[in-house]
């Protein structure tokens, strides 16, 4: 099938979007490649402490006049950013394609849930609302009103280029806050056009901010007075050690999502057709480059003697190896593909290390993705083919890491306590799911896993822009989530007044 | 066995309904008698491409999510060609309309048999697709049937 056209025709020079205005940084310039072609397909500044510094300046300055906008009327900007993201839906998402490398169907999904969060803070005059009480003592009212606060800064990761920003930012302003978003460097182009796009729907200048670079606007950030608070989505070291540790020195609001470890289970009574078909979309899906990918599938045998678990065993690693290897990968916008590259060439490296740990530590390797087969004649340099190992056990590196690509250990577990004591063994909290048609082991799953985000029959646990997005143990850090009212919550002082009139 | 992603489906609707917008415009051109009707036709076509394209853009979440593809699908089943030309008479004209109608509601309706696991949206946009292309097939058969003697 042909490769739909590219909407970037030439190497586009990414500028930081500060007060209205596209500024060119004094800072270095690295390439942005397109991981499929290992074209360049544009250039970002890497910006310098004085640039972030003006852009909070300028947030702050638009704060007073932002805050004082009635709330329809920022609502009003997020409808038409709203209308701007569908009328360019294709050229947005073929963008994400682009720069991440996801399929076109991935990138259509990624802007859908990003319009999503905007079409959810659009209701801010509802959400915002606080409440009262009359009569709370004689002739004394109490009531609560929601303020916003000032600065927000927004650091999101590679892999979801469009959406992850948008977890936040809708909410950050709909409240009445301006933000400044530092997009990944390895691909900013996604945050560029939606600041232009903010420009056209009507936002106040310093509204809406977008500063590009790496740890100097990080650490610009993370030291400003002026930032109230920072949201940020990336690995568990700089999540923790880096940016929970220096907004709590600095005493700053935080949600910082990390990563993640995720186990899926399946139950002996589960529809194996169904429970395979939605392993293979969590994890290859986004070439595994997700919070929240399947990492680690234990095939359960809850209530089976041996003879009959080692019988289901086989069964389904057989069915999850012959669905697996028949993933077509390659450049994702060929509509046919169904996986594509890995970020860079790196992030190849470092999966394909894992693999040979994972053969090191005795795992055995039952579909080897290092064998790299492609539709369509793309270099070979950040593919890789999903990799299976079976024989995986919880203390092996490949199971208890994030991996962070298309790579699914094996697991054996006897019964659904031997299962959840695996997923507890492990640091990280993010998502995890049960495939089963019984009742009772899923209420057992739900109630007992220590995970935030938990699917019952379900592949990839996204929450929608109108329930948080979780996650416990080492993979949040914070109080408050994003989106929907905890993003709210998160964006505004909760200030409560209680008066008498004499 | 054919697998065609949930991009590679809609892609190929939309291309069917921009052939359909052509090939009735050409047509209603062509024979000024029944101009009313294949203009019609040919507005319908614009309409339902609109809304496989909607359904589609506000629910590949949910295809993606269930990890869908379009099992056993061979889009090459129904892909027509309908050229006219300058000598294609009337009758010769509507029996190409007719095929066309055919493949393209028999394309929906398994299309909307397949993803019928989906949110409802999608298999119910589908239907309607075949449901019209049904209706002009037979109003297509009843024009063949006034032009036949």
């Amino acid at each position: 099938m042909a490769v739909l056209d590219e909407p970037l025709k030439e190497v586009l020079a990414v500028k930081n979007y500060i007060a209205g205005e596209w500024v060119e940084s004094e800072g270095e310039v690295v390439d942005v490649v397109n991981p499929a072609t290992c074209k360049v397909i544009a250039k970002v500044p890497i910006s310098t402490k004085d640039e972030i510094n003006t852009a909070v300046k300028a947030a702050q300055e638009a704060f007073p006049e932002w805050r004082k906008t009635p709330p329809l009327a920022r609502a009003r900007c997020l409808f038409r950013l709203k209308e701007l993201f569908e009328e360019r839906f294709e050229e947005l998402s073929r963008i994400q394609t682009m720069e991440h490398g996801k399929t076109i169907d991935e990138s259509r999904g990624e802007t859908r849930r990003g319009i999503e969060n905007v079409e959810v803070a659009a209701g801010i005059p509802s959400l915002m609302m606080g409440y009262n009480l009359e009569d709370i003592a004689a002739g004394i009212d109490e009531y609560l009103v929601r303020q916003p606060l000032g600065v927000f800064g927004i650091i999101s990761p590679f892999n979801f280029p469009f959406m992850v920003p948008l977890w936040f930012a809708p909410y950050a302003v709909a409240t009445g806050n301006c933000i400044i978003i530092k997009p990944s460097s390895e691909n900013p182009i996604s945050q560029t056009k939606i600041a232009e796009m903010t420009e056209e729907a009507g936002f106040p200048l310093g509204v809406w901010n977008v500063v590009n670079g790496g740890r100097t606007v990080v650490s610009g950030m993370l030291e400003h007075p002026d930032i109230e608070g920072i949201c940020f989505v990336g690995s568990t070291p700089v999540a923790k050690d880096v940016i929970y540790r220096k907004c709590g020195e600095t005493g700053k609001r935080v949600v910082a999502q990390a990563g993640a470890k995720n186990f899926l289970l399946v139950m002996p009574d589960a529809n194996l057709t169904s429970t395979i078909a939605a392993c293979m979309t969590s994890f290859y899906g986004n070439t595994g480059q997700r919070c929240l990918s399947g990492a680690n599938l234990i095939v359960v045998g809850e209530g089976l003697n041996e003879h009959e678990y080692n019988a289901f065993y086989e069964k389904a690693v057989n069915a999850f190896v012959d669905a697996a290897c028949k993933i077509r990968v390659g450049y994702g916008l060929d509509e046919s593909v169904q996986m594509g590259p890995l970020r860079d060439k790196s992030k190849k490296e470092k999966v394909t290390g894992f693999i040979e740990k994972g053969i090191e530590e005795g795992a055995k390797l039952r579909l080897d993705g290092r064998n790299v087969k492609l539709l369509g004649d793309w270099p070979h340099t950040c593919f890789l083919n999903p990799t299976v190992f079976e024989d995986v056990t919880a203390d092996m590196t490949i199971g208890k890491e994030e991996i962070f690509g298309p790579v699914a250990s094996i697991i054996r577990a006897r019964s659904l306590d031997e299962a959840i004591e695996t997923i507890h063994s492990n640091p990280f909290g993010n998502a995890a799911s049960i495939f089963t048609s019984s009742g009772k082991f899923a209420r057992e799953f739900q109630y007992r896993v220590l995970c935030g985000n938990i699917g019952i029959n379900i592949g990839i646990v996204a929450p929608m822009a109108f329930f948080p997005f979780s996650g416990m143990k080492d993979s949040f850090f914070g109080t408050l989530h994003g989106q929907g009212q905890e993003a709210i919550r998160f964006f505004t002082e909760s200030k409560v007044v209680i008066q008498r009139w004499f | 066995m054919e697998q065609p992603t949930a991009s590679a489906i809609i892609d190929f609707a939309e291309k069917l309904e921009e052939d359909s917008s052509n090939f009735y415009e050409n047509l209603a051109e062509k024979f000024a008698e029944k101009k009313s009707v294949f203009l019609s036709f040919a507005q319908e076509s614009r309409k339902n491409k609109v809304l496989v394209t909607r359904t589609y853009r506000e629910t590949i979440t949910d295809a993606l999510e269930a990890c869908f593809s379009f099992e056993g699908l061979n889009l090459n089943v129904y892909a027509v060609t309908a050229n006219l030309t300058k000598d294609t008479e009337y009758s010769e004209a509507l029996r190409m309309a007719i095929e066309l109608e055919d493949k393209a509601h028999k394309f929906y309706s398994n299309v909307a048999e397949l993803s019928k696991c989906l949110l409802a949206t999608i298999p119910g946009a589908f239907r309607k697709v075949a449901e019209r292309r049904s209706n002009r097939k037979q109003i297509l058969k009843s024009l063949l049937d006034q032009a036949t003697p």
